[in-house]
């Protein structure tokens, strides 16, 4: 049996959000083998979000572990947590661009801080905004694009580490259906072209029914799993 | 992380808010201009006052006195009844390595010119010792010093000659001017005045400013004659002709003066005297600097401030940055960066405006128009002093690492914040 690209068992989170203390995750044991494209379903609370989280090293679990490629996550420090986090393809809802930056300057940004040098990273930062479809947008800064823009420069940024996974939270949340059809054709595509793995949180049923899983979560647990 | 890009995008950061930027940049500058300022001009102030000092004041002489005087504690008054008097000139030129000495009796007299009176300070000097001592300074302008004088004669400053620098004349070569001085008769007390009616045969070169040798605002007469019109040999001072002016030697020589007189005299020599001045400056321009400094640390508390803000503003980018797996001494070295650009800037123009304001203040100081505008007097002559300032590249370096220094010290715990934000806090920071 291979090592599963992501794993989690018993995964638990809980926080206070003022006074009350909520329970994020109550236990979640996942699998994710390389290849796989994963669609997470789930009323909002469930927990999805807290555990797209925990894959990507952005926070920590309060019990139970996450295993990236066999490694213990919680075993790392720091920097080495930072490290992890550039193999991370991360997409989130609401693009998170740096607006100051331009398109070609944010996808730069990724590479410039695993310390790529100029020339490469501004060759391979148009070539990803030329694959996302934004040749010509690349010299525009994100005030200056739609939300669908906006979404295809995350992904580019996303994809500029090469890394090991896609963890996309609702990426069509905030842009239009037309768009969004076309932006989740191209992460399609880079699954079955590229075979990159990819975990997609989402409330469309459209979007679901392409993936390969569906995980369905609710309280923090999940609760059913179709493979199609 | 590259430090270049590291940088560029520090420089980015800072260039989205450019008023904000500009006025914390605006605080450094007065900070650093402040002391940049007050140091090149005291520095300045400090070179007019030595240089004039030297001049006025040859530095291979030294000055015999009974005490008081001119100069810290350890010449102050031995509390003796002892007195100079100008025959101890002999026992002071058998001194090892003294070349010459000179006794000058020193009184305030009246000294009348025409319908004009002044009081005035009148010299008893042996006219071709003195002038040999001060063969900078002593020195006619008009008429001629008689070396072996035997009459009744005056030499005057040039200040006694042209006291009002109109070309209105109190008195000149030819001009004979009464002194007067008043003495107290022993038993009755009762002012009894001595009139001196002086021949002047010479008035003296510009000496400028003050020293402790010659002055534009002295009369002299020479010592035999002072000795009859004062009836005295008492003299207030000997000035000694060292043989070179090597700091050992003038050691020497002072403490061999003291030692021939049992310690009943004291001895300030030119350099005593510099040190001392330097030391009263150096006193000067620490407390300036730190005054001056004073406004640099509201500038730090100013870049303290407005990075604390920047930082809420900027939460969800460092959330950004963290996630994409920056390294928190990254964004540490992003902030300090920012910091390091603003204190960098900030000094530079600190210490450029700083060096124009101290040259502003100068001419301002000097009394008189801007340089170059045509004017009769020079500004020495106005009374006042030329004061060039002087940006010593300890004071340029270190205004500027100074600037430097208190921009990423307030800087470091904001730095240090960012740093340390949470990435799934930063991100959900709205």
């Amino acid at each position: 049996m291979t090592t599963p690209i992501i794993q989690t068992t018993n995964l638990r989170k809980t926080y206070m959000l003022g006074k009350v203390r909520v329970e994020a995750l109550r236990g979640v044991d996942l699998r994710v083998e390389k290849g796989d494209f994963l669609a997470i379903l789930g009323p909002s609370g469930s927990g999805k979000s807290t555990l797209l989280n925990m894959i990507g090293a952005l926070d920590k679990p309060t019990e139970g572990k996450v295993f990236i490629e066999g490694i213990d996550v919680s075993t790392l420090d720091d920097n080495g947590l930072a490290d992890l986090r550039r193999k991370v393809g991360f997409v989130f809802q609401f693009f998170n661009l740096i607006p100051r930056l331009t398109a070609k300057g944010n996808v730069e940004l990724t590479m410039a801080i695993p310390g790529l040098g100029k020339k490469e990273r501004g060759k391979r930062a148009e070539e990803l905004l030329e694959t996302v479809g934004l040749k010509e947008r690349v010299g525009h800064k994100p005030a200056e694009l739609s939300g669908g823009e906006r979404q295809r420069v995350a992904i580019a940024r996303a994809l500029a580490n090469s890394p090991n996974f896609l963890l996309m939270d609702e990426p069509t949340g905030n842009i239009d259906s037309k768009t969004s059809k076309e932006i989740m054709a191209l992460v399609i595509r880079l699954n079955k072209e590229k075979g990159m793995t990819t975990i997609v949180i989402t409330h469309d049923q459209h979007i679901a029914a392409q993936a390969k899983r569906k995980v369905q979560m609710l309280d923090g647990l999940i609760i059913r799993e179709e493979v199609s | 992380m590259k430090a270049s890009d590291v940088f560029s995008y520090a420089f980015s950061a800072i260039r989205l808010r450019k008023l904000r930027a500009g006025l914390t940049i605006l605080g450094v500058v007065i900070g650093i201009a402040a002391i940049v300022a007050l140091l090149s001009i005291s520095q300045g102030l400090q070179n007019s006052i030595s240089e004039q000092l030297q001049t006025g004041f040859a530095t291979d002489t030294l000055i015999v006195s009974t005490g008081g005087g001119f100069g810290p504690g350890e010449m102050a008054s031995t509390g003796s009844d002892f007195k100079l008097s100008v025959n101890h000139t002999q026992i002071i030129d058998e001194i090892e390595n003294v070349d010459m000495s000179v006794a000058v009796i020193q009184k305030s007299c009246y000294v009348e010119s025409g319908e004009r009176e002044f009081r005035l300070t009148v010299a008893g000097v042996d006219f071709a010792k003195y002038a040999d001592i001060y063969s900078g300074t002593f020195i006619a302008k008009s008429g001629k010093i008689p070396l072996n004088p035997e009459n009744e004669i005056v030499v005057v400053g040039k200040r006694i000659s042209d006291p009002w620098k109109n070309g209105t004349l109190f008195c000149d070569v030819d001009y004979t001017i009464k002194i007067i001085w008043t003495t107290y008769n022993a038993s009755t007390l009762k002012p009894e005045n001595k009139t001196y009616m002086g021949n002047v045969v010479a008035v003296l070169e510009e000496i400028g400013g003050f020293g402790l040798g010659p002055s534009d605002s002295s009369v002299y007469i020479p010592i035999s004659q002072a000795q009859t019109f004062f009836e005295t040999n008492e003299c207030n001072t000997i000035i000694v002709k060292v043989e070179n002016d090597d700091e050992t030697t003038i050691e020497s020589v002072s403490e061999a003066i003291e030692v021939a007189f049992s310690d009943q005299v004291s001895v300030i020599s030119s350099t005593a005297v510099l040190n001392t001045i330097s030391s009263v400056f150096a006193t000067i321009e620490f407390f300036l600097a730190g005054i001056a400094g004073i406004s640099l640390l509201v500038a730090g508390v100013g870049i303290m401030n407005i990075m604390i803000v920047s930082l809420m503003e900027r939460t969800r980018e460092i959330g950004i940055l963290k996630a994409l797996g920056m390294k928190s001494r990254t964004v540490l070295s992003i902030f300090l960066s920012e910091a390091v650009i603003v204190g960098l800037i900030g000094a530079a123009f600190g210490v450029a405006s700083g060096w124009v304001l101290a040259n502003v203040v100068a001419v301002v100081f000097s009394g008189g128009g801007l340089p170059g505008v045509g004017r009769g007097n020079h500004a020495a002559t106005a009374g006042g002093m030329v004061i060039t300032p002087v940006l010593t590249p300890t004071v340029f370096l270190g205004a500027l690492a100074f600037g430097l220094i208190v921009s990423v010290v307030f800087a470091l715990y904001p730095a240090w914040r960012a740093s340390k934000l949470k990435p799934v806090e930063a991100l959900r920071y709205e």
